[in-house]
């Protein structure tokens, strides 16, 4: 027993190191493709190797890169044969995803190469050029071109990858959750949950998994997919975007598929899934809104009410980095293939670098799930394991078959884990957060988001009105219980400030004041 | 407070006298004044502030000046991309086109004062500026232009030229 006293004592940092660190994700999957090392290497080296780029002229990284993407594909072959230093910066993978998605404006995607820069080749030159092989060229030292590698590379922690210690979410068995007990523990209170195996027994979860199956029900269509980094979204062919996904190395933040029309109702892929989802957790079937309050949104009507489905795929590290759920709503995404990791923060506490403006309009924060990860990584673990108990971030791992519940005003940011990932996502209004959702409609029209861009929809302006209008005609008591909340209920929002006055006004309102006046009072 | 000035100094120590409005255009001043406005002080305005630019020579900070100042009056507008034109009178108005019509050295200069200072038109104008100038030269052309000797060796440079059809 002497040794137990000891254990005790080492116990709490070796809890500590059993959560991952910053320098978990820096051994990265793949090396420097063109052999770029970080720019403190540059002292090992010999002396002739060092003096490789043109830095007489203009020795900062970010401004050649800058410079780059105003090249065309023309001038940037040229540049990658130009010189050793060239070779390296001008393969950027996100300079010929630009070009290619610049010029694909108007057009959608049917065929990718290896690279991006072979994409760019097939669709504007030939078919039938060799494809690139990146050659590794020594002697290029660049932190720049290190870091932006680094967040198209970097590990994912293998704890990561199953269950573990490090996963703080709560985590129920979808056949131990009832409706009554979904809505008193979990929606009511606001608090996430990962439901295990809740999207098990769908059709979708084993169809799904057959890439063929999926080709053969998305023939003709094409896909949406976005980026924080890219400068416009990209539409692919679903093989095309496939193939995409399979890619060895992948740009910082890939593309990720966001599509609101794939699931309509009624859709062959809808059906894959809205049977089984009534039976699996009819807590979240959308028949039982007048009994249980669910998916109040329906009220408007399927065209007119504001986006809520979505299909959702994408590659290893693709992801959302930080945001809150728009409308106010709370929404439930289901892992059909592939996991997730999920980092949650409670409402009304800021994630580390993210900054929203006073009126929440809009948000700043790092665009990449890698560049946030190598900037906060330690700012979010010392948060995760010290701060009060009720403002401490949760996390998981959504395996696939589970769902995960996402209550209203929670930040969160997902980042994928296998090489392909497919996700449903719905999002809804229910007698839960119904009173927030009123107010945000009638407070924050700004901030209304999926609506606009469809022409049947109706607008934000109209939004609030309309909705209060026909749960006045469709669920009356739950409309008159909602109006009885007098404030928010949930912390991530706020009514807006007065404006602050200023110092001139402050003062004059103080009265005179002896010592000081404003000559032009 | 419209009118306060704020002392830009250059490498060699000279300084200039730039309204607050105009030198607040760099990222990098606004944020030295941010950095010191914590408390809110609002009576902190009116004086007169002074920040060094150790980076920037004195010929390269007049002309950073006088695009900051020129911006007042006449916004550059946004560089839409794809370009859709490969001179520069028909990307931005005539007063950016010909600020950057300078020599080599200048404008290499500019672009490194624009980076450090953060001043994103700026940049934005003068990096196109530099891919105006690589805008159709062969790669040896470019090696004479940037004065490049870390060429390719010979393997490095064959393996570049199979796959160069974009280049042609």
């Amino acid at each position: 027993m002497t040794e137990a006293p000891c254990e005790r004592r080492t116990s709490p940092s070796k809890r500590m190191r059993l959560d991952v660190t910053a320098s978990d994700f820096a051994e990265l999957e793949h090396l420097h493709p063109y052999g770029a090392l970080p720019g403190g290497n540059v002292f090992f080296a010999e002396q002739a190797r060092s003096a490789i780029r043109p830095s007489d002229l203009l020795p900062d990284d970010d401004a050649w890169l800058h410079i780059l993407g105003y090249c065309n594909g023309r001038d940037l072959g040229c540049l990658v044969r130009s010189c050793r230093y060239f070779y390296v910066a001008g393969h950027s993978p996100e300079l010929w995803r630009d070009l290619v998605l610049r010029q694909c404006e108007k057009r959608a995607i049917r065929n990718v190469g290896p690279t991006w820069k072979d994409t760019y080749v097939k669709l504007f030159y030939s078919e039938t050029i060799p494809p690139h092989r990146p050659m590794s060229i020594p002697g290029i030292y660049s932190d720049t071109l290190y870091r932006l590698h680094s967040c198209r590379s970097f590990s994912i922690p293998k704890v990561w990858l199953d269950r573990s210690p490090t996963d703080t979410l709560e985590r129920v068995s979808v056949n131990d959750l009832t409706v009554s007990q979904f809505k008193s523990r979990y929606e009511k209170p606001n608090i996430p949950v990962l439901i295990e195996g809740a999207a098990k027994d769908w059709k979708a979860f084993e169809r799904w998994n057959r890439p063929e199956y999926l080709l053969q029900h998305a023939a003709g269509r094409t896909f949406r997919t976005t980026s924080g980094v890219a400068p416009l979204p990209g539409n692919f062919s679903l093989d095309a975007y496939l193939k995409y996904c399979e890619s060895t190395i992948l740009e910082e933040a890939p593309l990720y598929l966001f599509d609101r029309t794939a699931l309509e109702p009624g859709s062959h892929l809808w059906n894959d899934y809205m049977e089984d989802l009534k039976s699996s957790c009819p807590y979240w079937d959308p028949e039982l809104m007048k009994s249980n309050g669910h998916d109040l949104f329906q009220v408007l009507g399927e065209g007119r009410r504001p986006d809520h489905t979505w299909l959702i795929a994408g590659p290893k590290r693709s992801g959302s980095v930080f945001h809150i759920d728009p409308n106010c709503t709370h929404a439930w995404n289901a892992a059909i293939c592939g996991r997730k990791r999920w980092i949650f923060y409670p409402p009304g506490v800021t994630p580390p670098g993210v900054h929203p403006s006073a009126d929440g309009d809009e948000v700043t924060l790092p665009l990449s799930v890698g560049e946030w990860i190598f900037q906060f990584w330690d700012e979010h673990m010392q948060r995760k394991q010290s701060a009060p108990l009720h403002e401490r971030p949760l996390e998981c791992t959504a395996m696939p078959g589970d769902v995960i519940f996402v209550p209203h005003g929670w930040w969160h940011l997902v980042v994928n884990l296998d090489k392909m990932n497919i996700a449903i996502t719905h999002n809804y209004v229910s007698d839960s957060n119904l009173s927030n959702t009123l107010k945000f409609l009638e407070t924050k029209v700004d901030q209304i988001s999926g609506c606009r861009d469809r022409e049947e929809s109706i607008k934000p302006e109209h939004l609030s009105e309309e909705f209060k209008k026909a749960l006045k005609q469709q669920v009356p008591e739950l409309l008159s219980e909602a109006l009885k909340v007098p404030t928010w209920t949930c912390r991530a929002w706020k009514d807006a400030e007065a404006p602050k006055k200023s110092v001139i006004e402050q003062a004059k309102e103080a009265g005179p004041c002896p010592s000081f006046s404003f000559s032009f009072l | 407070m419209e009118d306060a000035i704020v002392k830009l100094t250059s490498k060699e120590g000279e300084t200039f006298d730039v309204p607050r409005k105009v030198a607040m255009m760099s990222k990098l001043v606004k944020d030295t004044f941010s950095d010191d406005d914590d408390e809110d002080d609002e009576e902190d305005e009116t004086e007169v502030k002074e920040v060094p630019l150790p980076n920037v020579t004195a010929p390269v900070l007049k002309k950073v000046i006088e695009y900051c100042t020129h911006y007042q009056d006449e916004e550059m507008t946004p560089i839409q991309t794809p370009l859709k034109s490969g001179t520069l009178d028909e990307l931005v108005q005539a007063w950016y086109a010909n600020f950057v019509k300078v020599d080599r050295n200048m404008l290499f200069d500019l672009v490194a004062a624009a980076n450090f200072m953060d001043i994103k038109p700026l940049l934005d104008l003068t990096c196109l500026a530099v891919s105006i100038l690589i805008k159709g030269k062969s790669a040896q052309e470019l090696r004479q232009m940037f004065n490049i000797s870390a060429e390719l060796s010979p393997e490095e440079q064959a393996e570049a030229q199979r796959e160069n059809a974009v280049a042609e």
